[in-house]
């Protein structure tokens, strides 16, 4: 079989993995090498699903032992080609469309073939020969594999920028009902490992100059929305102990998509995508704006509103808050208001060092004032006079502008008829 | 009121703000005009700037002494916006960092200063998405060569970037519509004119790379969650020309 097909065959089988990102790896180069990593991260395509393509997003092998039902590439799903990559040739792939500036890197992964600990092995052996043979200091993102030793976690670790074990579900219900061969230790187990390694690394680094590098940018992990039952609260929830206790970076989530039709297990239909984004939002939250997963949802109001963004929503919970006087308030309270992010934020700091704002001057600062107006006051000034009426404020703040169609916001009832997706 | 000319150059530039501030000059009076698009009018004065090198020098340390590297920065990428205000965009830039000290040069809820801000952002942006969107062809012998077509005059910031990137890589830069490039020979940068070459030789491998990495585009888009808007949000149609790939968003059922 050619490259060509290969490649096509084992991209269309890695394109599930969301993760995409570049970023917070400063791996230098070397005049004999190639490559860098760049800390900001780089896009260097967009796919024609507006999603950014950054590395070279590919399995190493697509055959798998494994019948994970939401799985493309599950061992019972008989209408793909199984096929795997030799390691030069892989390696020959993210050379020559690294010098071409196509990626940022490699973002490998794999199904498990003959046992995970193989898998690994095979894994290793490639990103090895980019570090050691090619010199190659571009940006590596490496799937580990759940249930591989300890010892071949560690030693990949020393030749990558990120590691990422698939939580792949909320709950470990869940996991055994869709992946019964997946084992949820099997997949912690390693993310501890990788968590102390990268610990004992920092401790290292501050006493010998050359303590080598152990997975620089850190992991993440990526998990399935509507799949199963779990509302957004439980999902809220997971992020937030990985982000405090198991230091990730990140935790992916992917609307479900189906994926060749497995019989009462899994739903039918796409779901909603317009759900994978208020969630994401709410991640961001978490993690740049000091909320916590109980401020944005509990078990009363376990799902986020799906024509609000999740700090609209809590702000008209919370009206008793404001207004705030931009001109006082602190940092983490600038972060609460609708319509400031964490870059105005910083810029009103900065600013009002020299300037007492007023509301002409949060506007070239970058104040989204349509929606911060109702929530702020300039020199004791509102710009709006709204009474405090949350269910008029909700009306006003929604997304108006985007006009959101009815499949999206209710995929249940409006989703039945989408036959193009059964494969 | 008085208009000071200069001839476009960054240096021309820096000279006439040392005139206007010798002379002087208030904020929101004088201004400093391209030389090139002036039209003359009866009412205002008109002094023409010469670029001179101790004045240009002069300006520059007395901007990094009095408020910085940062503002040097800002206000150097926002002059590769080539934006026909710049001049007095400048003038009045310094002027208003002159009132706020050195930390003014965050105050963005100033207009003078987030009039330069803007510019400098412009410019910055671009040149980061191209550090991802440029895409190089490997000719005959050896050398990668990147055409593309920024709408800010942003080569000379990629420079850096590729520089270690390719290690000893030789390459070509090259902004068709200035017709301006960046050669690297694996010691030293030159930027220098260029037209666009009338034949290119690729390498004999080059072909099988463009279709295999125009597959993998294909491939790794999901069907179902097609989303054209954000594509071309993210990587503006302007763009498209020279990138290997070819989105295909254009026709969507």
């Amino acid at each position: 079989m050619t490259t060509l097909e290969k490649l096509t065959i084992l991209a269309d089988s890695a394109k599930y993995d969301v993760s995409c990102s570049s970023s917070g790896s400063n791996r230098s180069a070397t005049y004999n090498g190639i490559g860098n990593a760049s800390a900001p991260g780089i896009c260097h395509s967009f796919a024609d699903d507006g999603r950014c393509i950054s590395l070279l997003k590919i399995l190493f092998t697509n055959a798998c032992m494994y019948d994970c039902g939401y799985c493309i590439n599950r061992n019972s799903n008989d209408s793909i080609k199984r096929v795997s990559f030799t390691p030069d040739e892989l390696v020959d792939l993210v050379i020559q469309f690294y010098r071409r500036n196509y990626i940022e890197g490699l973002f490998l992964s794999s199904g498990v073939l003959r046992s995970p600990d193989y898998t690994m092995e095979q894994l290793i052996q490639v990103v090895k020969t980019l570090r050691v043979r090619e010199n190659f200091n571009g940006y590596i993102h490496l799937k580990g594999i759940p249930g591989a030793d300890a010892k071949l976690i560690r030693e990949a670790g020393l030749y990558v920028d990120r590691m990422s074990l698939n939580i792949e579900l909320p709950t470990s219900q869940s996991l055994r009902l869709l992946a019964p061969e997946k084992d949820r230790a099997q997949i912690i187990e390693p993310m501890k490992l990788i968590r102390e390694e990268m610990a004992s690394y920092r401790v290292d680094a501050k006493k010998f100059k050359k303590a080598k590098l152990f997975v620089p940018a850190g992991q993440t992990t990526q998990l399935i929305v509507g799949a199963t039952p779990e509302p957004d609260y439980m999902i809220l929830r997971i992020s937030e102990a990985f982000y405090q206790k198991m230091k990730l970076k990140r935790v992916y989530y992917s609307s479900y998509v189906p994926v060749g039709r497995v019989e009462g297990v899994v739903p039918y239909g796409i779901h909603s995508l317009q759900r994978e984004h208020r969630i994401y939002q709410a991640d961001w939250l978490l993690r740049f704006y000091g909320f916590k997963a109980s401020e944005l949802l509990n078990e009363e109001a376990p799902d986020l509103d799906l024509v609000l963004d999740p700090k609209a929503q809590w702000a008209l919970r919370n009206l008793h808050l404001f207004p705030i006087d931009v001109n006082r308030a602190d940092l983490m309270t600038l972060l609460r208001v609708p319509g400031i992010g964490t870059v105005s934020a910083r810029r009103i700091l900065a600013a009002r060092r020299l300037a007492y704002l007023d509301f002409d001057g949060l506007k070239r600062i970058g104040v989204v004032l349509k929606r911060a107006q109702y929530f702020i006051t300039c020199k004791g000034k509102m710009l709006a006079r709204v009474d405090e009426n949350p269910m008029f404020l909700r009306q006003l703040l929604a997304d108006g502008n985007t006009q959101l169609n009815l499949f999206d916001l209710y995929p249940k009832q409006f989703g039945g008829g989408h036959e193009r997706l059964s494969i | 009121m008085k208009d000071y000319l200069y001839d476009g150059t960054f240096e021309g530039a820096l000279t006439g703000i040392y005139y206007m501030f010798k002379a002087k000059e208030k904020l929101n009076e004088s201004r400093l005009l391209l030389q090139e698009t002036y039209q003359m009018s009866c009412l205002n004065e008109t002094i023409v700037v010469q670029v001179n090198a101790e004045h240009v020098d002069r300006v520059t340390k007395w901007i990094l002494e009095a408020f910085g590297e940062h503002a040097f920065r800002h206000l150097a990428y926002a002059f590769l916006a080539e934006d026909t205000h710049y001049g007095t965009f400048l003038f009045n830039y310094l002027k208003r960092l002159n009132q706020l000290g050195a930390g003014g040069v965050m105050c963005l809820s100033d207009p003078y200063i987030s009039q330069m801000y803007k510019l400098y952002n412009r410019v910055t942006r671009e040149s980061h998405l191209f550090l991802g969107l440029l895409r190089f062809s490997e000719l005959e012998n050896g050398i990668l060569y990147a055409a593309f077509e920024p709408t800010q005059n942003i080569v000379p910031l990629l420079t850096g970037h590729f520089k270690e990137r390719l290690g000893a890589q030789s390459w070509v830069i090259h902004d068709v519509k200035r017709g301006l490039a960046a050669f690297y020979d694996g010691t030293a940068i030159y930027i220098k004119p260029l037209e666009m070459p009338s034949i290119l030789n690729f390498s004999e491998r080059e072909r099988n790379y463009r279709s295999l990495w125009k597959k993998y585009f294909k491939a790794i888009s999901i069907d179902e969650r097609l989303n054209p808007r954000q594509q071309k949000q993210m990587m503006p149609k302007k763009y498209w020309k020279f990138l290997v790939e070819t989105p295909s968003n254009m026709n969507i059922k």
